[in-house]
């Protein structure tokens, strides 16, 4: 049995490679929905509440304020941002899950929220115990170098200067057990036979300060958190983990140009509604959020997180999609690695 | 000399611009004010502001922030000296001393050093940022790894510990029971769960504001309140004789060492005016002859902790403006504030945005000079709180690190935890333990845990590649001879034993 078996996620691996072609000459996912939908009864009779299970400064921060302001232009009703941080989303998650199921309160949650009950199956599966409304964010993930680095300039002298090293090299990355980074690191150790030392950041800054000072040898990111690096010509990607690279990015070898056989765990992000919220409130929510994906000002916010690069959009279904195949591949994957699968 | 022009260039357009100047003196009276309340800190002020900013042009969104930022790491002192309520957590150590100088009638000393302290640190270090962001920042992230971060937390416990209970055990454990907590959670590395009893919300571990809040405002209510019911207590003396330009003059030193402390902190990724505070009042203990003053209404120690605090506000905008490396909480919602801009901050900000960094540079000198001006006024009417008799005043406190408690993160067990804090604390200060070291242990361990792993990884799990880096072997020399030196007075030397902080 090869890793490769486990995680050949068919329905996945197909969307990401056609979205990663047809979205630049794509129109916008919802324009057919339509302009305009009356709320049930009323509702909502009073502003929302979306549950953000981490801090204001950080990727979900932001989405989450970019969707909340798109939802608000397009319906003029309010969303009050409720930050609970900490235990990797589940103090967020958990606080959610007490809400009552009246469609006010809503979530937004990242795919970790789908890894965690794949490693424990008593964590909430996101496909079921909630309703994705949109998934408004999906990306891949870039291994950085610094652009002054005269030690290895590309992947293939990076890989051969790892191996010299004799498992001394080290990366930055957010390498908490099970985290789609280090499954992802996994692959490309065990594609390449290189051994490299991954130094866990839970945070950003000190992560790129690492690589920019020099206290790391590399980086594994997602491009549009390192954007700003990039323009100023700091860092330089030497790997894309995705099948093909993407336009932006066709210089920068990808997993087929490498050599890799593996496939890419993404980055997801979007947001849900308890599953037994009234069905007509949450029809209302769907459209809600699902339209406000594609408000200019929400897609100048993705399109400046290099999040247009790949379709990043998923409606209630394709979430669901989303969702379940990742939990069958991590949980194979975790499997595969020796982690106890509650 | 172009620096100077920059700052003249940046000081008028700042002041020439009507809106500009109403958005500066709103975040100067706004960041006093919620910097002032318990919980609804200057975080609370900015996240509430985020939205609204993309309204704004993109200087006055930045410029807002960062002078909240100056004034909000002010205005938790106030609070912290009057009724031991640390406004944020850069802002606990003020309390050591500043809340027993209100005791001692002493309060108008105490916060006119604080006021002074802070403008003074804020305002050079908003200098030696306008002179030097880039060189510094590049020195910072090369020389700082998490070794040397690491290193520097463990010598920030080693003087705590010996500075901060009746005898040299006590000190100790107190530092130990606040890294016990401080392990309560998610591991920041490896993400194993620990101690949390199957208790979702505990993975998040134990939040350090419900807990300084317990520790400090609930147990001191505790403390009062048994003197009121046993008919010893004194109402605090109203004072508003602010401290001498001669008393100030005479601790110099202390301002000119917390200085360079706190904008070494700051100009750290991820550590900020937190460590500096502590820092800096661990640093005046130790090279003071009066060591048994300190925790009992010492002047230099509110010196030292505001000093400190605000030196570390223009180091953190170093790495923020130069590398787009935010060095805490508010700075990070400043990166937010640059993307509603379509702007990234680092290095490209100085080459396409010069006048806003300058805008914001003026902005920053004139928020810390004007701490100075409405911080005298702001705090001779304050002052005026302690009037209220205890009866009344107490409960007032409680509601207010109550609601404090629960706005971190809106849970009712942070309430919980702050209540826990406040008994606990009452029967630990009745026993000669420090609460001061518990709490500087929950949150340096927090840190030195996390640097610690990430040390250990990079050295490829041998001790030995600490005395390759000669910062952080330096700082662990430095850390261990103060144990030792500690132990010496603790065992060997006559006399009184160690600093007592109740």
């Amino acid at each position: 049995m090869t890793l490769r078996k486990y995680l050949i996620s068919a329905a996945v691996a197909a969307g990401f490679t056609l979205a990663t072609t047809g979205s630049a000459i794509a129109a916008c996912a919802t324009d057919d929905l339509p302009a305009e939908m009356a709320g049930p009864d009323g509702f909502p009779a009073r502003a929302l509440t979306m549950v953000v299970p981490y801090g204001p400064a950080g990727g979900s921060g932001q989405v989450a304020q970019a969707m909340a302001q798109a939802v608000s232009d397009l319906t003029g009703v309010s969303i009050n941002r409720d930050h609970k941080p900490g235990g990797s989303g589940t103090v967020g998650m958990t606080a959610y899950m007490a809400t009552p199921a009246d469609g006010y309160t809503v979530l937004e949650h990242i795919d970790d929220a789908a890894s965690a009950h794949a490693l424990d199956s008593a964590r909430p599966n996101p496909a079921e115990a909630l309703i994705p409304l949109v998934t408004s964010q999906i990306t891949f993930s870039q291994i950085y170098i610094r652009t002054n680095e005269d030690r290895f300039t590309d992947w293939a002298s990076f890989v051969d200067w790892v191996k010299a090293q004799d498992g001394k090299a080290t990366i930055a990355n957010v390498s908490k057990e099970g985290s789609m980074e280090r499954v992802t690191m996994k692959f490309i150790t065990d594609a390449t036979g290189m051994q490299i030392q991954q130094i866990s950041f839970d945070k950003g800054a000190p992560r790129y300060g690492a690589l920019a000072g020099g206290q790391v040898d590399a980086l594994f990111e997602q491009p549009g958190d390192v954007r700003k690096f990039l323009d100023a010509d700091k860092f330089k990607p030497i790997l894309t983990i995705l099948k093909e690279a993407p336009e932006a990015f066709a210089d920068v070898p990808s997993l087929t140009d490498a050599g890799l056989d593996f496939e890419p765990l993404f980055r997801f992000r979007g947001f849900y509604v308890k599953a037994d919220a009234p069905e007509e409130r949450v029809k209302w929510l769907q459209w809600a959020f699902q339209k406000a994906y594609c408000q200019p000002s929400y897609q100048k916010y993705n399109e400046s997180k290099f999040m247009t690069l790949i379709e990043s959009f998923r409606d209630t279904d394709g979430s669901k999609e989303l969702i379940t195949s990742t939990i069958a591949q991590y949980r194979d994957v975790y499997k595969e690695m020796g982690l106890e699968v509650r | 000399m172009d620096t100077f022009a920059n700052f003249l260039g940046g000081t008028a357009a700042l002041f020439g611009d009507p809106v500009g100047v109403l958005i500066f003196f709103g975040g100067v009276v706004g960041g006093m004010l919620f910097g002032a309340i318990p919980g609804v800190s200057m975080l609370t002020l900015a996240a509430i502001l985020l939205p609204f900013t993309a309204h704004l042009k993109p200087e006055h969104g930045i410029m807002l922030f960062s002078v909240i930022y100056c004034t909000g790491v002010y205005g938790g002192a106030i609070t912290a000296i009057l009724f031991n309520i640390p406004g944020a957590p850069e802002n606990a150590p003020t309390a050591f001393d500043g809340y027993p100088m209100t005791q001692k009638g002493k309060a108008g000393k105490a916060v006119g050093a604080a006021v002074m302290c802070s403008a003074i640190g804020g305002t050079i270090s908003c200098i030696v940022m306008m002179i030097a962001t880039a060189p510094i920042a590049d020195w910072a992230i090369s020389a700082f790894g998490p070794p040397e971060i690491f290193a520097l937390v463990f010598f920030g416990l080693a003087v705590a510990a010996s500075v901060g209970a009746k005898t040299f055990w006590k000190g100790w454990l107190s530092i130990m029971a606040g890294l016990m907590i401080a392990v309560v959670g998610l591991d920041p590395v490896g993400g194993m769960e620990r101690y949390d009893f199957n208790m979702p919300y505990l993975l998040a571990g134990i939040h350090f504001i419900p807990t300084i809040l317990g520790f400090f405002a609930v147990s001191e209510i505790f403390v009062q309140a048994e003197k009121k019911a046993t008919g010893s207590y004194k109402a605090p003396k109203i004072s508003v004789d602010f401290p001498t330009f001669r008393e100030l003059w005479a601790h110099k030193i202390a301002v000119v060492r917390s200085i360079i402390i706190g904008f070494f902190c700051g100009i750290l990724p991820g550590i900020g005016a937190t460590l500096a505070a502590f820092m800096g009042y661990n640093e005046a203990v130790r090279w003071s002859k009066d060591k048994l003053e300190f925790g009992k209404g010492k002047l230099e120690g509110v010196i030292s902790s505001e000093t400190a605090n605000n030196a570390a506000t223009g180091a953190a905008m170093i790495p923020l403006l130069a590398l787009g490396l935010p060095g805490g909480a508010l700075t990070a919602m400043m990166v937010g504030v640059f993307q509603m801009h379509d702007m990234e901050p680092g290095p490209l900000v100085f080459i396409n945005s010069p006048d806003l960094v300058w805008v914001v540079f003026a902005a920053m000198f004139f928020a810390n000079l004007s701490i100075l001006f409405v911080g005298f006024l702001e705090t001779k009417t304050i002052i005026n709180l302690l009037r209220i008799p205890f009866q009344f005043l107490a409960p007032m406190i409680l509601l207010l690190a109550t609601v404090g408690a629960y706005a971190v993160r809106g849970l009712v067990i942070d309430v919980v935890v702050m209540f826990i804090a406040g008994v606990a604390g009452y029967f630990l200060r009745r026993s000669g333990y420090s609460v001061a070291g518990i709490v500087l242990g929950l949150i340096l361990g927090k840190i030195g845990e996390q640097t610690f792993a990430q040390a250990m990884q990079m050295l490829h799990f041998e001790f030995s590649g600490f005395l390759q880096r000669p910062i952080a072997l330096g700082l662990l020399i430095a850390g261990f001879l103060t144990i030792g030196g500690s132990i010496y007075g603790a065992f060997f030397r006559k006399g009184p034993k160690a600093a007592t902080m109740s």
